[in-house]
């Protein structure tokens, strides 16, 4: 470590870059990226590469004359004779003779393998002696990056693999840009996924909508508006150019724009879900870990009886109740969602937020019990620090990853459950409008809901990637090391 | 120091005591009504008897606490007086039924205990069942089958009463009485079966030698999940047995005379819009609950399972193939998956057990691929490679069988979460086929009569919880009893 940094010091900004140049090169995806983002930067590395290879011949015939020398060596005979007694031994233990026909086959395929790998060092020794460099595609590169010269030409001709290279060498920065590139693909993936169960679904979308008593003309028209009669390829086509334009079109009924839609009526879900996670953590964390603190007391069996209950509980059953209950009965809180009442959102909020209040709540208490009982507890214990500062400080912040985790998991279980505690609440969000307009069943807004719901939970699991790095150091130091 | 209050039969008197005093509370609480506030003499007459029933099982354990401190046993007086409150049968008090047949047994073994599990099951669906003695009509199979439960259930109590004999039987008798015995499982007890692998394993164990302790036997100490796994089974027979003892008519023939009547001994949960018995409609619609539950839970289970040991055992690109797909069926909430499926494809049972199948493949996979890598690594499946086996015997004889565990636990915990997703599915209108009585059905009915008529939306309610609540409780004993560092 320290004499990597020593030698990071003394290099110059083209050394350094060059270092770097390589570490990216010998990833192969970093490689492709290298390739088309500097393109023609890296034509130009090839004339002249392949120039000096098969025009020069700069690289001679190294290899054929280091075969020579180990045929002459007499160490190919040596090692044939070693296999082939591996190969028999192997067979006696076994005792599953082969063929003498067989046995040279094996013998052969390993023989080959081992022979080259032994030209390849010999030649890399020659290499040494006659102390030269072999010319390899890599190292052209890298003699164009150190030379200020051709630096500056590859700038002009291939800049945007040096944002590449930027973005790879920071290791954070890295982790991100992969995070964010695996995000696209999983984006696209759905939207391959959602499209394609709802392109095979049996029911024709031309008679649903305009009813049994239309007319061929009528549903010719309409699938032509729809751009139903394009063949598979194209409508996925751009069903994926529209998820990332924002633009899918209308809606097959109410001829609005199903992202404007969509748009409007996601802050609401959002606004629910991210209330619901406030309330859970703000139950479940206190409570999870006075319960691991007063392990197998009863208020850890009442409570955790309750958790197991909360996990139980079908969320629309929860909110018919809460409206008997805090509505009809007591009048306390409204039974409907109305923007302007925030009151109108607490019970919503709970509601949504049961299943993820229990699942942190139960796994806090079990991820602290099982830190409570590490070594750096007792040392802290025998510190002499308070009860509460033991706890807050030393065990707390290292339950936190399983917690964290679960919160990730669960997430996607509230935006999904949003669908039908909107429904129960009555609220316009995102998941009432999936609901309703499946029953016509209007395909674009469906899958137009779906798909960024799981966008935006894509998102979400890439924010709490993140934060993996920021609560827990060990992670950092992996990142460094990336 | 071991004392008595370690035992597993003071642990299930101290728990019993507990459920008891819950229950008598219930029906304290259902003995008022409270506008305008009457008091039903019946329940209150119930309710004061199960409260002094309660108030003795308390006595009986501070007695045994005092006792314990001398002895490693109980002493006769405590076994009589345990004896007696066997009499809490009579006012449906199982819990104490439950304990003192515990107590009353001078060595529990695990095949005991399950024959109580049986015999209990057993009382529970004649009494469920015997509740149809109050409607207008009962079906034609109605008294023949009766009489079979209650020869099952005199046959069940001889085998309970007599486990140590007929542990102790050999040869021919013991033949026909073990075939005779599986017979019964056919009502639907399927506490039958761990009973019989008791009485079958009495045999093996004859060499006395400390063996390890499968799962069926650490369970017992988990006295919750014991009570889930009795309500489960309970499930299991009424569901099987109501072929027989209910009428279906009632749970779905329209009755215009009879719309939304309160609950009464004749309509127990009253009945709905359509004059439709609720009590009816909630017992068959277990079945729907259960059969989706299992079937959402098995599928995936066998694919997600297959995924994950392929991607775990074969791992670099063929892992990352595999995984990098489930993410993305990951990515998608399962509600809105199963919403999709059912946009495309129509709402029925089979679209929705397809639909939540599909969702789960990703989670299942990710469990099975982690086991799965943890155990490829180890020796005994290297030295299995050394010696020349091939890839898929090792898979099926090392890899599977050590890394099932966690998917059993995983199983019975999504079962639960999978009939929350069917109910909730069915009330959104895109589950079930709406004139099949199932749970989130009925409940859909229930809600538009909130304000009227509650107990229509309460108790279907009630029965999606007790059923998740005891696939929970069987699934934290579950992984408790797999878990190697707690035994």
């Amino acid at each position: 470590m320290k004499v990597e940094t020593i030698i990071k010091q003394d290099q110059s900004f083209l050394q350094q870059l060059s270092r770097q140049y390589t570490k990216a090169f010998l990833s192969p995806y970093y490689r492709i990226g290298l390739m088309i983002f500097g393109f023609p930067f890296q034509v130009f590395i090839l004339m002249v590469f392949l120039y000096k290879k098969y025009v020069k011949k700069q690289n001679g015939k190294i290899s054929s004359e280091a075969k020579e020398a180990l045929i002459q060596s007499g160490y190919d005979r040596e090692l044939r004779a070693k296999l082939k007694k591996q190969e028999e031994n192997k067979q006696a233990f076994f005792n599953k003779p082969l063929s003498e026909k067989e046995t040279n086959k094996n013998v052969e395929k390993l023989f080959s393998i081992q022979f080259q790998q032994a030209v390849n060092e010999k030649a890399h020794e020659i290499y040494k002696q006659s102390n030269r460099e072999k010319v390899t595609f890599l190292g052209q590169s890298l003699a164009f990056i150190t030379n200020p010269k051709y630096f500056i030409l590859s700038i002009i001709l291939g800049f945007p693999m040096y944002a590449l290279l930027i973005i790879h060498s920071f290791p954070f920065m890295k982790y991100l840009f992969e995070r964010l590139l695996m995000m696209l693909f999983v984006i696209l993936g759905v939207t391959i996924i959602v499209f394609t169960l709802l392109y095979f679904s049996p029911s024709d979308p031309a008679r649903n909508i305009i009813g049994e008593t239309a007319t061929p003309a009528q549903i010719d028209n309409f699938r032509s508006m729809y751009g139903l009669d394009d063949p598979y390829i194209v409508q996925l086509w751009r069903t994926i150019k529209g998820v990332f334009t924002f633009d899918l079109g209308n809606a097959y009924s109410g001829n609005q724009a199903v992202v404007s839609t969509i748009m409007r009526r996601f802050p609401v879900t959002l606004e629910l879900s991210i209330f619901a996670l406030v309330i859970a953590l703000i139950v479940a964390l206190p409570a999870g870990i006075y319960s691991a603190v007063k392990a197998n007391t009863m208020f850890d069996h009442v409570f955790m009886f309750i958790a197991l209950v909360g996990l139980s509980i079908p969320s629309f059953w929860q909110g018919l109740i809460f409206i008997l209950g805090f509505s009809i009965e007591l009048g306390w809180l409204p039974a409907t969602y109305n923007a302007d009442n925030f009151a109108s959102l607490i019970m919503p909020a709970v509601v949504l937020g049961t299943l993820l209040m229990a699942s942190v709540a139960r796994m806090t208490r079990s991820s602290t019990l099982e830190v409570v009982n590490e070594d750096y507890i007792l040392t802290a214990r025998s510190k002499g620090l308070s009860n509460r500062r033991v706890i807050l400080r030393h065990a707390v912040p290292n339950a936190l990853i399983p917690i964290v985790t679960i919160i990730g998991l669960q997430f996607g279980g509230v935006l999904g459950g949003a669908a039908v505690t909107e429904q129960v609440f009555n609220i316009n969000g995102i998941g009432n409008y999936i609901v309703e307009r499946q029953f016509i069943p209007d395909i674009p807004s469906v899958l137009g809901g779906v798909i960024y719901v799981a966008i935006v939970l894509s998102i979400v699991n890439v924010f709490i990637d993140m934060l993996y790095a920021f609560i827990d150091p060990r992670i950092r130091t992996n990142l460094k090391k990336y | 120091m071991k004392s008595y209050k370690d035992t597993l039969a003071y642990k299930q008197i101290e728990f019993s005591t507990g459920l008891s005093l819950i229950y008598t509370g219930i029906l304290l609480f259902a003995a008022f009504d409270f506008s305008p506030f009457t008091v039903r003499p019946l329940i209150m007459i119930l309710a004061s008897m199960n409260g002094v029933a309660t108030v003795l099982q308390a006595l009986l354990v501070l007695k045994i606490r005092k006792n314990s401190k001398k002895v490693l046993a109980i002493n006769s007086t405590s076994r009589k007086l345990a004896g007696g409150l066997l009499l809490s049968l009579l006012i449906g008090n199982l819990f104490i039924v439950l304990s003192s047949l515990y107590l009353l047994k001078k060595k529990l073994t695990t095949g005991y205990i399950y024959a109580v599990y049986m015999v209990l099951t057993d009382l529970l669906v004649i009494g469920v069942s015997s509740l149809n003695l109050f409607k207008a009509y009962v079906t034609n199979s109605f008294i023949p089958f009766m009489f079979l439960l209650l020869f099952v259930l005199v046959f069940h109590l001889v085998v309970l009463a007599g486990y140590n004999r007929i542990e102790a039987m050999t040869g021919i008798i013991r033949k026909v009485f073990l075939l005779f015995f599986a017979a019964t499982t056919l009502v639907g007890n399927l506490f039958v079966l761990f009973v019989m692998i008791s009485l079958m394993q009495r045999t093996d164990s004859e060499t006395k030698m400390t063996r390890r302790k499968g799962i069926r036997e650490k369970i017992i100490r988990n006295q919750a999940s014991m009570l889930g796994l009795l309500f489960i089974v309970f499930l299991v027979a009424i569901s099987i047995c109501s072929y027989w003892t209910f009428n279906y008519g009632f749970a779905v023939t329209n009755d215009y005379s009879n719309i939304l009547q309160s609950p009464s001994l004749t309509y127990p949960f009253g009945t709905d819009n359509f004059g439709r018995d609720v009590f009816s409609r909630i017992v068959f619609g277990a079945r729907i609950s259960l059969t989706v539950g299992v079937l959402a839970t098995v599928i995936p289970l066998l694919f997600g399972g297959a995924l994950g040991a392929i991607s775990g055992y074969y791992g670099r690109h063929t892992d990352n193939l595999i995984m990098r797909f489930l993410d993305v069926l990951y990515a998608i909430p399962g509600i809105l998956l199963a919403i999709t499926i059912v946009a495309a494809f129509g709402a029925s049972t089979t679209n929705l057990i397809i639909a939540l199948s599909i969702g789960y493949i990703p989670s299942y996979a990710r469990t099975m691929r982690a086991n799965v890598i943890q155990v490829t690594n180890l020796e005994y499946v290297e030295a299995s490679r050394a010696i020349g086996n091939n890839h898929i015997n090792i898979i099926w004889q090392h890899v599977i069988p050590n890394s099932l565990a966690p998917m059993i636990v995983r199983a019975t915990l999504t079962i639960g979460s999978a009939i929350i997703a069917t109910s909730s599915l069915s009330y959104l209108g895109l589950g079930v086929e709406n004139y099949i009585p199932e749970w989130g059905n009925i409940l859909r009915t229930g809600s538009e009569y909130l304000e009227t008529e509650p107990y229509l939306a309460i108790y279907p309610g009630l029965a999606i919880i007790a059923l998740v609540l005891s696939f929970n409780f069987l699934g934290d004993g579950l992984r408790d009893a797999t878990d190697p560092r707690l035994s």
